[in-house]
């Protein structure tokens, strides 16, 4: 049995429909990142899963039993929220154990949790203090070890890092994936940032304008994504998109402005017919300086070189259209050069114009 | 700041020295007045320093000597401390509440707004009416009686003040509350009202402050010293053949005596409400 099922969910705010029908199964464990630029309806989404807000149709499930007029108390269910939402008069120790109190836990037990919840996050020192005399990182822990401590069927974070700095951010995330290992729990998590979500996630669903545009695993959604949003959302940079059209004899992608050849896979050349106008999407980390002895495929006007460490970004144009490269910074050409790349057929993508999905592998 | 021109600064130091000339001047000839004898008072051109100090008026006001003037003043000080207590702790119990529930559902802040329309009525319109009730009910001159009249004009101004105070305060905390299984009654009084506090303090100095200020309807709703409040006391004072200022001045000083005893004893929480509605990140 699927520990949440969100069925059919949909959600309309006057004359606004934010979600327009969801539907996602999670099994015990999974942890589900849902992704989407602000006001696709990932935060209205979580906030329906706690029972913050009512959904206008449709149903969750949490272990098979419908949360249709389920108070959040009732849900089992604990969120951590993008403000932390800490209890400010009260001391670190009774914020975490501020659940089981309600629940009437007896004291001794109470405490032996807290203190447990307080040791897998590292912040036992802090438990007599009061939230205004934590860091951010450790208000974060604290917010964590109060959904920790009640052991709940589904945990709920909204945007937990987007308030921490880079460093920090990127310690929490690993913190909270060694985390879901461990405690093996089932996590729905919200978040704009992509890296957070192929970092962390089991699954991703990209959302966009109330509807769920992918989901499958961090791999299928960066490797193959279904349509032009997910591409250009996922990867930094993400996904170079050229339009062109295929050759009259149908083996090879001519983008606009003619300086790109790249050859057609016998496979697909069915579904993209000859004359064909496509999308091919290349990643910048799938080009690769074209050395002497190879036919190049591709040619830039090299217009700007970013330095970002291990890796070198080349920005220019191909053909009017922009191009962006990802290189060793030891093959890093000149600005104002001629750069010329190969791109290897089978890691292109290739997506239909008019309706932005991407045509089938 | 630190880098700041001789002129700016004593520019800002003038201004604040004007400032507090001014809303000190009145307060400091209050007191000289009610110190100085009546013939400095009356004299032609005035002392505006006492040649001689007197003090008798501030014993013939505190004076428990039965049916003395003494007696009544203290009397209506006691009935302005009840009146203006009760309706504070009345106003104080109806607005949070109601404040709450406005900051919380937007969809019923038309209700606030049309409370606060009923506020702008000038107080004479409603006289009638409120007489003739306080008549029906038997409550003319009584302490009560004149609580629920203040009541009607603390109770829109603390809810409105309280809303903006509730404002501030994340509905995070409350979502965080109610999925960690409190109720709505402890949700309010282990999270919201703690972090509430200061606004609760402000709101009910400045309604005590409100009521104990009141004179129109304490004089229209009282008699005598079952519920007569120091403001018609002090008017009663100017009000014989013969005033004497200095006896005024005397009951003003009294008068501003309780608030500001009580305005210092809840000075901390007062201005933290004041300065930044209480909460904190």
């Amino acid at each position: 049995m699927s520990t949440l099922e969100i069925a059919a969910v949909t959600k309309r705010f006057g004359a606004i429909d934010t979600l327009k029908g969801i539907d996602i199964v999670l099994e015990n464990g999974e942890f589900l990142v849902l992704l989407g630029p602000s006001g696709c309806g990932k935060s209205t989404l979580l906030n329906i899963i706690a029972g913050l807000l009512e959904p206008s149709g449709g149903d969750i499930l949490i272990d098979g039993r419908s949360m249709r007029k389920v108070h959040p108390k009732n849900r089992d269910i604990a969120m951590v929220f993008q403000s932390y939402a800490l209890y400010p008069n009260l001391s670190v120790a009774r914020n975490i154990g501020f659940g089981l109190e309600m629940r009437k836990v007896p004291k001794a037990e109470r405490e032996e949790a807290v203190r447990r919840a307080a040791e897998i996050l590292q912040i036992e020192p802090l438990l007599a203090r009061k939230p205004a005399e934590l860091s951010g990182g450790q208000r974060q822990r604290v917010a964590i070890g109060r959904a920790l401590v009640r052991d709940p069927k589904v945990f709920l974070f909204d945007e937990p890092l987007s308030n921490l700095d880079a460093k920090l951010r990127t310690e929490m995330r690993t913190e909270l994936k060694r985390l879901h290992q461990k405690l093996k729990a089932t996590i729905v998590y919200v978040t704009h940032d992509q890296v957070e979500a192929m970092t962390l996630a089991t699954r991703i669903a990209v959302m966009r304008e109330g509807r769920v545009e992918q989901i499958g695993t961090p791999r299928e959604i960066y490797d193959h994504p279904a349509s032009l949003y997910v591409a250009s959302f996922m990867g930094s940079p993400p996904m170079n998109l050229l339009e062109g059209r295929v050759s009259a004899n149908g083996d090879s992608f001519e983008a606009e402005g003619g300086s790109c050849f790249i050859p057609i896979p016998a496979a697909s050349r069915s579904t993209l017919g000859p004359g064909r106008p496509v999308i091919a999407g290349i990643k910048p980390e799938h080009l690769a300086p074209a050395r002497s002895d190879t036919r190049s495929t591709l040619s830039m006007d090299v217009e700007v070189v970013e330095l970002t460490g291990a890796e070198t970004l080349v920005i220019g144009r191909t053909g009017g259209q922009t191009l962006v490269a990802s290189v060793k910074p030891d093959d890093a050409p000149a600005i104002g050069t001629p750069f010329a790349l190969t791109a290897p057929a089978d890691h292109v993508r290739w997506f239909d114009p008019d309706s932005g999905k991407a045509f089938p592998a | 700041m630190e880098r700041r021109s001789l002129a700016a600064s004593s520019l800002v130091y003038g201004a604040a020295i004007v400032m507090s000339a001014v809303i000190l001047a009145p307060l400091v000839w209050l007191f000289l007045m009610s110190i100085s004898s009546a013939t400095d008072l009356s004299a032609q051109p005035l002392h505006w320093w006492p040649e001689t100090l007197d003090l008798s008026r501030y014993g013939t006001l505190v004076s428990l000597v039965s049916n003395s003037a003494g007696e009544a003043f203290l009397g209506s000080l006691r009935n302005s401390l009840f009146v203006s207590g009760l309706a504070t702790l009345g106003a104080i119990l109806v607005a949070v509440p109601s404040a709450w529930a406005v900051s919380r559902t937007p969809q019923v802040q038309w209700s606030l707004f049309a409370v606060i329309a009923t506020y702008m009525l000038p107080p004479v319109s409603l006289a009638v009416p409120l007489y003739m009730g306080l008549a029906h009910f038997g409550l003319l001159n009584t302490i009560v009686g004149l609580a629920l009249v203040y009541l009607t004009i603390l109770a829109p101004f603390a809810t409105w003040l309280l809303k903006t105070g509730f404002d501030t305060i994340p509905q995070e905390i409350e979502s965080a509350a109610m999925i960690d299984g409190a109720r709505l009654d402890q949700t309010m009084r282990l999270v919201t009202l703690p972090l509430a506090k200061p606004i609760v303090a402000t709101t009910a100095l400045f309604a005590f402050l409100l009521a104990w200020d009141e004179f129109f309807y304490a004089l229209l709703f009282t008699a005598d010293q079952r519920a007569k409040t120091v403001t018609v006391a002090i008017a009663d004072l100017a009000g014989g053949r013969v005033s004497d200022y200095g006896l005024i001045a005397t009951g003003g000083i009294l008068a501003a005596l309780p608030p500001v005893l009580i305005g210092l004893v809840m000075q901390r929480a007062v201005i933290s409400g004041l300065t930044t509605g209480g909460v904190k990140g």
